[in-house]
């Protein structure tokens, strides 16, 4: 086989592979733009012509997705600040400890990290409601006292090993406490896991569906995926308008996604 | 430190929401967007002649996830001080003490009193004797028609006394394909398949869908009566095709395709008159469900319940007596979303509107007599929900009718069975 | 030498495991002995819940249901993400876009990807189904149909794979250049170096990623279901966590949900001891 050949194949196949896992999305916004009251599709139509925006502002007419939106947007910058907090403490601290503590930790992370919310969930809402915290952002946004997620520890983790020690001890030989040593020498050294975690972090805030569906009550407090739910719930086969919800909901990761993926897809490649 | 700083004034951010008044209490409603209207404007109402109370209206879409949603909030200990509850759901919430009776407040009210109601809509929400709530409607299920449909096919509109064979030969007058792909286009009818639609069939026929109104211990919709009905049922899916199929409901509910001017009739209980009001581009009505060797509807009715953990009770109460005053009831009838549980307020104007569609709003009161309830029971919810899982399978075409009833009964049976 | 000790920093992350995951495993060991409805007090019953757990048909059909979906799944998703991981691993020119391509359906937010199927896959109207049909098929009515509904949810659950896909492409990083600089000097050809270096060196990350789709897919067939099929058509997408959601708020039953819970979180817990046993020496080590 040629070189010239095969290249082309691959590129093909890539492409190929690329298109049918855009494909869902794809097709949700084709979905989303096609215009409200005409009769369902017969036969296939990738996108109706002309597109119609209208589905978008009716959202906003029949719920109040604005507020939903801001929700959503205060949740996920609370959840990243706080993760990035807490998590880049824990991986600091973590990589400070004796070889043992340290593969301790990473055991018992792991063992966290597997764990899946649906196993504790329903105590977890018994806890937060004796402890009054249900209808407010505290329950959603309590796993960020662990760092939302062991694996985001882990991150920090692997990145503060490997600076050498002696950076961190000669700046406390300038006086500076561990406080000042993790803000002004760790902190700044470990861009890419602050990048890669904000990325993870802010997806896990933003798409968090069963936490709001749980612990939320008022509506002036929902977040984007339950007003989504709210809207299949009261039409549910109004697919164009359920679509340009689902649309709505998913820009705004796709967009964090784009701006930040070299972190995640690139870790440690350069 | 200003990072940090700034971020203990965000998460300050989070909490700083809530302001306060003098009294407040929080009412949690389910309902469409056009129904959430209607209580909206009662609450606006209320806020006008109290001012000193400040009410959040809490909106949950769908019903059954509104029981689910008070279950929670009850387990949470923090319900909202006013819940609207169907009478086939209240009765677990009762049962675990979570209601507070309204009998007494309503001795001592006086502004309404139990004779102003009817007692159809009032007997099912007592409980041990004892009235836990106040119900805002006296509803039933009838058949919303499309009249231009029935124009265009030059079928007449649905008489008062019409049979299920009338019924039945008028959904397939009205079943069309009009493109000629052999897909139907246009559906007689659009009925749910669960207990509470099948039901009324059940006493139409002459039976009974439970042993004992108060004390069930089975269904016993096997009988003759209730095979006889169960046959009529789902045959209009499976036989005549004038309901969609399983695959069709799925890509489109029978209530879109109605409100889209593609299905004739459509079963539901005043609800949805709201929403057509405001969606249905087409003339409309309301006719009394279709009657065999009885005439007989259902009772849907919701009742204003206030949850024994509120903490604000007595304010919760002058909301509820509010809600349930000639006044309250002729805002929330006047939306169109209720048949009003107060005899006079049915009897009215707002609610027999002659301006207002459905034109034939009579029917909701002349078929009063003939309503029958579904019993109060604890595990009605599961009951209901097992029992129409299995009316589902069978009108979908998944199983037979013998099937089907025996299985609603052998499963249903482990929750009168349990303690 | 300092005067913060290391240990300080982390205790925002060990009082966060105790108060979210030791505390409420503790919480749902004692209901799950108990009868419970949320509002009076629990009462001990000792071993009832899990009896009658035992007779209850939902409770197997949810565990069936749980076991169809992960045998089907979860060896679809690894190899899925096996062949991505091997194929996208080399930085050519435009492997970034298809990297990110290939990851776009894991950061769409669960509920809206549920959605989204539930059109894409509607039975007379959807694309997929026009498309089959295009090509002279007789198309199922998966969500709509008992016998095709799990199936849409397991073509659902292939795409949202990027997880795998990254924790794959790490191992691809971690096996050493001159191992297989070795293997091409001694004239093993490509299919031999897939089989006998690259396969045997990813095993343990391939395992735990494997492990961990089967304990997470306890998780994510939650939203998918309740979205696109809230449990049916009759029970064919009904899963254990809907059963618990089901025991809790509609019957109000918590000591039988948490009893699922327990359930639930055993299986986990011992799947996860499979991966410590994998993991004791630590190949992360490397990092």
């Amino acid at each position: 086989m040629k070189p010239r050949l095969s290249t082309l194949i691959r590129h093909l196949l890539a492409l190929t592979i690329a298109a049918t896992f855009l494909l869902p999305l794809a097709w949700t916004l084709a979905a989303s733009l096609r215009p409200a009251g005409l009769p369902p599709p017969r036969g296939f139509e990738f996108l109706h012509w002309p597109p119609s925006f209208e589905n978008y502002s009716r959202i906003f007419e029949i719920l109040p997705f604005a507020r939903y939106a801001f929700n959503s947007l205060l949740v996920a910058l609370a959840g990243v600040l706080l993760t990035l907090l807490t998590a880049s403490w824990a991986g600091f601290g973590m990589s400070l400890l004796g070889r043992r503590a340290q593969i301790r930790l990473l055991i018992l992370s792991i063992f966290l990290q597997m764990i899946p919310f649906t196993a504790l969930w329903l105590s977890r809402f018994l806890f937060f409601a004796r402890l009054g915290l249900t209808n407010s952002y505290y329950a959603m946004l309590a796993p960020a006292l662990m760092g939302t997620s062991p694996l985001f520890i882990l991150l920090f983790y692997w990145t503060f090993r490997r600076i050498d020690r002696a950076v961190f001890e000669s700046a406390s030989l300038d006086g500076a406490n561990l406080f000042q040593t993790w803000m002004r020498i760790a902190l700044p050294l470990a861009r890419p896991a602050l990048m890669a975690v904000g990325l993870l972090a802010f997806l896990f805030y933003w798409n968090d569906f069963i936490s709001p569906l749980l612990y939320l009550r008022s509506q002036t407090l929902y977040t984007l995926p339950v007003g989504m739910l709210q809207l299949q719930e009261m039409d549910r086969t109004n697919w164009p308008l359920l679509m340009a919800a689902a649309v709505l909901v998913t820009a705004p990761a796709v967009i964090v996604f784009a701006a930040l993926q070299h972190s995640v897809l690139w870790w440690e490649s350069e | 430190m200003r990072l940090s700083r700034f971020i203990l004034a965000f998460l300050f951010l989070l909490s700083a929401c809530q302001s306060n008044a003098s009294e407040k209490i929080s009412f949690m409603v389910f309902g469409d967007p056009a129904e959430l209207a209607a209580y909206q404007k009662l609450v606006d109402a209320f806020s006008q002649a109290h001012p000193d109370v400040q009410v959040e209206l809490i909106h949950i879409p769908s019903q059954g996830d509104y029981r689910n949603r008070l279950a929670a909030d009850l387990a949470a200990g923090a319900p909202a001080d006013v819940v609207l509850i169907n009478y086939r759901r209240y009765a677990a919430f009762a049962d675990a003490g979570a209601l507070e009776p309204l009998g007494g407040y309503l001795e001592k009210s006086s502004v309404i009193k139990e004779s102003d109601f009817y007692p159809q809509a009032v007997e099912p929400f007592k409980w041990n004797g004892q009235l836990m709530c106040i119900p805002q409607n006296i509803s039933s299920l009838v058949v919303y028609y499309n009249k231009e449909l029935f124009d265009a096919a030059g079928v007449d509109y649905p008489a008062e006394g019409w049979t299920w064979d009338d019924f039945l030969a008028a959904a397939q007058a009205l079943t069309k394909d009009l493109d000629g792909d052999g897909a139907t286009d246009q559906f007689g009818v659009g009925l749910e398949p669960s207990l509470i639609r099948f039901a009324p069939f059940v006493w139409q026929a002459g039976g009974e869908v439970v042993d004992d109104q108060f004390h069930s211990t089975s269904l016993v919709i096997d009988s003759d009566e209730g095979y006889a009905a169960m046959e009529f049922f789902v045959g209009l899916q499976t036989v005549h095709h004038v309901v969609p199929n399983a695959e069709e409901e799925k890509s489109e509910d029978s209530e879109s395709r109605f409100v889209n001017g593609r299905t004739a009739m459509f079963f539901n209980s005043r609800r949805g008159v709201p929403t057509y009001r405001e969606s249905a581009q087409f003339d409309w009505d309301v006719a009394a469900l279709p009657q065999n060797k009885e005439q007989a509807g259902i009772l849907h009715a919701d009742a204003y319940c206030l949850p024994s953990a509120s903490k604000n009770k007595d304010a919760a109460w002058v909301f509820i007596e509010y809600a349930n005053s000639v006044e309250g009831q002729t805002i929330v009838a006047a939306s169109g979303r209720t048949v009003p549980s107060l005899i006079a307020v049915a009897n009215s104007c707002a609610f027999l509107d002659p301006n207002a569609k459905p034109a034939n709003s009579r029917v909701f009161l002349d078929t009063i007599p003939f309503i029958h309830a579904l019993p109060v029971h604890r595990f009605w919810v599961d009951i209901e929900d097992t029992a129409s899982a299995e009316i589902a399978r069978a009108f979908y075409g998944e199983t037979p009718v013998y099937d089907a009833l025996f299985r609603a009964i052998e499963r249903t049976g482990e929750y009168f069975k349990l303690k | 030498m300092f005067r913060l000790r290391p240990s300080l920093f982390l205790t925002p992350y060990l009082l966060g495991a105790l108060l979210l995951i030791a505390l409420p495993a503790g919480i749902s060991i004692y209901i799950a002995f108990t009868r419970y409805n949320g509002i009076a007090a629990p009462v001990v019953v000792g071993w009832e819940n899990f009896q009658l757990l035992r007779l209850d048909p939902l409770a197997r059909v949810a565990l069936t249901n749980s076991l169809i979906f992960v045998t089907q799944s979860v060896p679809l998703r690894v190899i899925g993400a096996l062949g991505l991981a091997l194929f996208f691993n080399q930085p050519r020119r435009g492997t970034g876009f298809y990297r990110a391509a290939v990851t776009l359906p894991t950061v769409i937010p669960e509920a809206a990807y549920a959605l989204a199927w539930t059109w894409i896959l509607n039975p007379l109207y959807g694309p997929f189904n026009a498309i089959l049909r295009g090509l002279g098929f007789a198309p199922p009515a998966w969500f709509a149909d008992s016998d095709s509904a799990m199936l849409g949810l397991v073509i659902a659950s292939l795409f949202p794979l990027g997880e795998g896909f990254i924790i794959l492409l790490a191992g691809l990083r971690h096996i050493p250049r001159e191992i297989y600089d070795a293997a091409r000097v001694d004239g093993a050809n490509r299919f031999q170096i897939l089989a006998s270096i690259t396969l045997p060196l990813l095993a343990p990350w391939l395992a735990l990623f494997a492990i961990r789709d089967v304990v997470m897919s306890f998780q994510n067939t939650f939203t998918l279901a309740f979205i696109t099929t809230r449990g049916g058509p009759y029970y064919a997408t009904f899963f254990p966590t809907q059963l618990i959601y089901e025991f809790a708020f509609s019957r109000m039953d918590f000591g039988a949900a948490s009893a699922v819970m327990l359930l639930v979180f055993l299986v986990t817990s011992a799947l996860v001891l499979l991966v410590y046993f994998l993991f004791a020496d630590d190949p992360f080590d490397e990092a």
